[in-house]
């Protein structure tokens, strides 16, 4: 019997197509958008519809009174996009504070969690290591916790006299008020170091207004309360990459590292030029993953700050959400959203390209390396 | 040549003996920062105000009160406890069965407009969850589910990312078993249900796992999907209890027992099925 | 439920659109008709407030009860823990409370938009309510609702720190000057003299001891920038500077009664609602409350209040209606004062309250010379950029803050 199937099976493979088409195919059919239909009424109802709909809100001045298809509610073009990109005043202002800080926030969270991965992975995966599956464990679960459950640990781990600033006092620092202190990080360094001080800034920088915000702001770097909530990020989400990391580690073909280690490349070198360039595609993808999820931090602003203090923790996020939610200036909300959401496709389109690219020059490095290290074999026998 | 393999040999053991213990100074060091915030928090949980406030570093409560437990149950953190089981088994059961579904659907019925609908998938996928905020409060008014029960799972019922990690799923399996089955004359849907969802446990596990987690701690949708107290869900309720719905003072036991406590179940599902959990990690970066 | 379904699938059906299904969810604006809505039979009514702790939650529900029982109708009582973002969620989604707390700065946006049910005309002694009140309620001419309560500002004294410093009773501050000298002989490493809340809610206080005011006092333009409030708020600046005035982010408290209660100020400026912060969570700090002293331009001090809102889209207004002329009746007012020390609104309660709370003389006095909130739509956001601004407040440039309130302020204005 199962003979029979199976040589039925290996005939028809030259032909199965016009039997689809015709026989089961009409079936498949019918079945096909059977199958789909649940995902295509659920996502259509609650993503695609939607979407339009506040894509047309995001053009009206509906201010969350009566319906906003009516025909009470004024459509009024582009002012809502506009009034915060192109008009002077407190709109464009807060944006451009959520667009700085969000900024600073990539910048420093998405390398950070990207290294700390990477390491931890390596360190992970050291074969010589007890306990490997307890430590990758202890390292993955904060990435699987509630992020609302470990935001509030954090708080109360960095309140002013709470564990963090305990431990500090410890070895003779004075900790910050973390969460509440809104001094911009490059703002402190520069008085550290006597570049200027945070409460007579240099007037060139405080005088030159660029998108409603002065240079003196612009370059605050993130505020001590912004970078607490880095830190728990970094901490959160780097167990997450590290299994993508490990999985790839775990991937590296054995002979690889085992020629170029024959080949008298030190450690160093092996994991430069070795690992990796084997690594890169995770790496691309880990950073394209990074900020993607950057850019859209919520659940910390809305838990831990709500955008203080002195509004250094907004983000567009966030921001997009209390216009609509608690302001009632719906509009704007939606015109933030689709801000961020046009930023974000961007971003990711341009990683989306130099991941491809990349992708083929790790490839031509790995056969690089691979020849290479053919060679040092050949030459050695 | 035996002197190069002498050389290198001592090279590799004394770099060795220095690197385990760089190594494993690390990993004490990594593996003290991510466990002793739990440590702190279960701690905690445990301790007075005042004890908490003063001794924040203190792994043991003194004394021991069991008060901020009590006190939780009697805010509406049960009922937020019970929406957030109801919520989450839903969702998962939707995903697992709409997703698997429409993924087997993707990869293997062979239908006009299959491409087509794919694309879509694609372009859904690529939607910021956060940008559907607004969007998502305006449909649920408008077809008037806003702030009612359904309103807190029936958007959730289906992930972008679910089909497709089911699509890249049924795709890695061999087809001779369906083609078996359906030349013995079952219909697609049996075909699927009896055959071919069996052999998918693995994905399907991920998948329930990856829902599981994600409606569970999902925050954004039911801020904006209902304001009845009623309706409140873990990630809601304890979101506000500590910023005002407590009053004044400083409360951290509170605040540490009611994340503990919605940690749980968390641990106890990662725990069980954590190897599926690491697939799950990846089977979600692929989507990238 | 099956209704909803099957407006589902007509939506996908019809695909995007949207006019095929109607509002929906979404009501269409009406205009407000002029009788209240009124449903026959029991009505459900949902009661949404923003309460400070247990004590305010159990004495509205046992005065929402007593209600209910008489009139047959059935009361809600939620607590909100955003009162903010439920209150614009449940006016967006057609389904607000019936009734709420409307808070006096939030009040004019939300009248403005037309989700508020105007009933005050409807209420027996309307007239007995201060008059200041009823104005912070009143939007183009027409007062909307009924003051649940007020609250005015007060010197908060440590008396155990003013005794320390060698301080008596005649002490007590008059003027700004007198201020900065006690703060100063109160100040120690570990304790300010005084310790503010950030922004404009208590340094105001100093605005208004000095003649000044954010807005014109037809709420038509901004005077941020005038000698009023800038020498105020310089002089709050300036012995902030001294180190002998904090803010409370300053000493890392919540707010200043926290600050207070910690020692970690020997003064402070709140409201009567710092009576039950201290009686509960501070029970062995001993203190007392003083007026605020008297500026350049006289006594001044700030008032907060809410309202009892009443939603343009609920269905049992008359109820409602009915219910809040309960709730301010004198002598629920004096029961909601004895429950959680707010004062009463009503001035037929005043001399009850009075010679019950002796202790109170100081805040009650306020009521007399204190200035309202900002009650003008669209400040909201300009006054949370102000305060933000004002969080460094040692720091701040003042008078680019304050230049900034009103180009800000302006544009809000002319909207």
């Amino acid at each position: 019997m199962s003979q029979v199937d199976s040589g039925r099976a290996g005939s028809g493979r030259r032909a199965p197509a016009r039997v689809a088409k015709r026989g089961t195919g009409q079936n498949q059919t019918g079945a096909g958008w059977l199958f789909v239909s649940p995902m295509l009424i659920i996502l259509g109802i609650f993503l695609a519809i939607p979407i339009v709909m506040a894509l047309w809100v995001s053009f009206t001045d509906w201010n969350g009174r009566g319906n906003p298809f009516g025909s009470r509610v004024n459509f009024v073009g582009a002012e809502n996009y506009t009034s915060l990109l192109t008009e002077q005043g407190l709109s464009r202002q807060d944006f451009m504070l959520s667009m700085r800080n969000t900024f600073y926030y990539v910048l420093g969270v998405v390398p950070v969690q990207t290294a700390l991965a990477l390491l931890l992975a390596v360190i992970v995966n050291q074969k010589f290591l007890k306990g490997r599956t307890f430590f990758r464990t202890a390292f993955y679960f904060p990435s699987v916790v509630s992020s609302v459950a470990i935001s509030l640990v954090f708080v109360y781990l960095f309140t002013g006299t709470g564990a963090i600033n305990t431990i500090l006092s410890k070895v003779g620092v004075i900790g910050p008020n973390w969460l509440d202190d809104p001094r911009g990080v490059i703002h402190i360094i520069g008085e550290k170091v006597g570049l200027w001080s945070i409460d007579a800034p240099p007037s060139a920088l405080a005088s030159t207004e660029v998108m409603n915000l002065s240079l003196w702001e612009w370059f605050k770097g993130p505020s001590v309360a912004l970078s607490t909530i880095m830190i728990q990020v970094i901490w959160t989400t780097a167990g997450t990459f590290m299994l993508m990391f490990l999985a790839a580690l775990q991937d590296l073909p054995a002979e690889v590292e085992e020629a170029a280690m024959v080949d008298g490349a030190n450690r160093r070198q092996r994991f430069m030029n070795v690992t990796v360039p084997h690594l890169r595609p995770t790496i691309f993808l880990v950073l394209t993953l990074g900020i993607i999820g950057t850019w859209q931090v919520f659940d910390q602003m809305y838990v831990m700050t709500q955008g203080g203090p002195a509004k250094t923790t907004l983000t567009p996020a966030y921001l997009s959400y209390a216009a609509a939610f608690r302001q009632q200036q719906w509009g704007e909300g939606a015109a933030i959203a689709f801000i961020l959401f046009a930023l974000i496709f961007l971003l990711t389109s341009i990683q989306r390209y130099l991941l491809r690219d990349k992708d083929e020059v790790a490839k031509k490095k790995a056969t690089k390396a691979q020849a290479k290290a053919a060679k040092a074999k050949g030459a050695l026998a | 040549m035996s002197t190069v393999t002498v050389n290198d040999g001592n090279i590799v053991n004394r770099a060795g003996r220095g690197k385990k213990i760089a190594v494993y100074g690390a990993l004490i060091l990594f593996s003290l920062m991510y466990v002793f915030p739990f440590f702190i928090q279960i701690a905690t949980s445990f301790k007075t105000d005042a004890d908490a406030t003063t001794n924040p570093l203190n792994l043991i409560p003194q004394p021991v009160t069991m008060a901020a437990l009590k006190r939780l149950a009697d805010t509406d953190y049960p009922l937020w406890f019970q929406n957030s089981v109801t919520v989450t088994i839903l969702v998962t059961i939707g995903r697992v069965f709409f997703c698997s579904l429409a993924g087997y659907a993707l990869a293997r019925l062979k239908f006009r407009g299959r491409d087509g609908v794919f694309t879509a998938l694609l372009a859904v996928m690529a939607v910021p969850g956060i940008v559907l905020l607004i969007p998502k409060f305006l449909v649920l008014n408008y077809i008037g589910l806003y702030d009612t029960y359904p309103a807190l799972f029936v958007p959730l019922l289906v992930d972008a990312a679910g089909v497709f990690i089911m699509k890249q799923f049924f795709e890695t399996i061999s087809p001779s078993m369906e083609e078996a089955a359906r030349i013995d004359g079952a219909g697609t849907f049996r075909t699927f249900w009896s055959i071919v969802l069996p052999m998918a446990r693995p994905a399907l596990i991920t998948l329930t796992i990856l829902s599981f987690q994600g409606s569970w701690n999902e925050l954004g949708h039911f801020v904006i999907a209902v304001s009845d107290p009623n309706l409140y869900t873990l990630t809601r309720g304890v979101g506000q209890l500590t910023s005002g719905g407590l009053g004044s003072g400083n409360q951290f036991p509170i605040s540490m027992a009611s994340a503990l406590i919605m940690t749980i179940p968390t641990a106890l599902i990662f725990i069980i099925f954590q190897r599926y959990f690491t697939q799950g990690a990846n089977a979600g970066a692929d989507k990238g | 439920m099956s209704r909803q379904v099957r407006t589902l699938a007509i939506c996908l059906a019809g695909g995007i659109a949207l006019s095929a299904c109607g509002g929906g969810g979404f009501k269409d604006d009406n205009a407000s008709p002029s009788a209240p809505a009124s449903a026959s039979g029991p009505v459900a009514l949902q009661m949404l407030i923003a309460s400070s702790g247990d004590a305010e939650t159990a004495a509205v529900k046992a005065a929402t009860d007593a209600w209910a029982k008489k009139t047959g109708n059935t009361v809600t009582v939620t607590v909100a823990s955003d009162m903010n973002q439920q209150l614009a969620q449940g006016f967006a989604s057609g389904k607000p409370a019936d009734v709420f707390y409307m808070d006096a700065g939030r009040f004019a946006d939300y009248a403005k938009q037309g989700s508020l049910y105007a009933y005050a005309d409807q209420l027996k002694d309307n007239g007995d309510f201060y008059e200041s009140l009823r104005k912070t309620f009143t939007y183009e001419g027409k007062q909307y609702c009924a003051p649940k309560d007020f609250s005015a500002l007060a010197l908060i004294i440590n008396t155990d720190a003013w005794s320390k410093a060698g301080l008596g009773d005649g002490d007590i501050p008059k003027t700004w000057d007198d201020l900065a000298t006690v703060a100063k002989k109160l100040t120690t490493d570990k304790q300010a003299g005084l310790v503010l809340g950030t922004g404009i809610d208590r340094a105001g206080a100093f605005v208004v001891q000095n003649g000044g005011w954010w807005l014109s006092e037809d709420g038509t333009s901004a005077t941020a920038a005038q000698p009023g409030v800038s020498e105020a708020m310089a002089y709050v600046q300036k012995n902030n500077k001294e180190g002998i005035f904090k803010f409370n982010n300053q000493v890392s408290a919540g707010w200043g009664g926290e600050a207070f209660g910690k020692g970690l100020g020997a003064m402070t400026i709140e409201g009567n609602w710092i009576k039950g912060a201290m009686k509960n969570d501070f029970p062995n700090v001993k203190y007392v409350v003083a007026e605020l002293p008297e500026g350049p331009k006289g006594k001044g001090t700030l008032m907060f209040t809410q309202c009892w809102g009443i939603a343009a889209d609920s269905k049992a207004q008359a109820q409602a209606v009915d219910l809040v002329s309960s709730l301010t009746s004198v002598d629920q007012q004096i029961a909601f004062a004895d429950a959680f020390g707010v004062m009463p609104s009503r001035q037929a309660a005043a001399d009850g309250y009075k010679t019950k709370f002796p202790q109170d003389a100081a805040f009650i006095a306020g009521g007399a010379y204190g200035h309202g909130p900002i009650n003008v739509p669209g400040m909201e956001q300009v006054i949370s950029d102000l305060n933000s601004k004002l969080e460094n407040f040692a720091g701040a440039n003042l008078a680019d803050v304050l230049k900034g309130f009103d180009t800000n302020a302006g544009s809000a204005l002319g909207k």
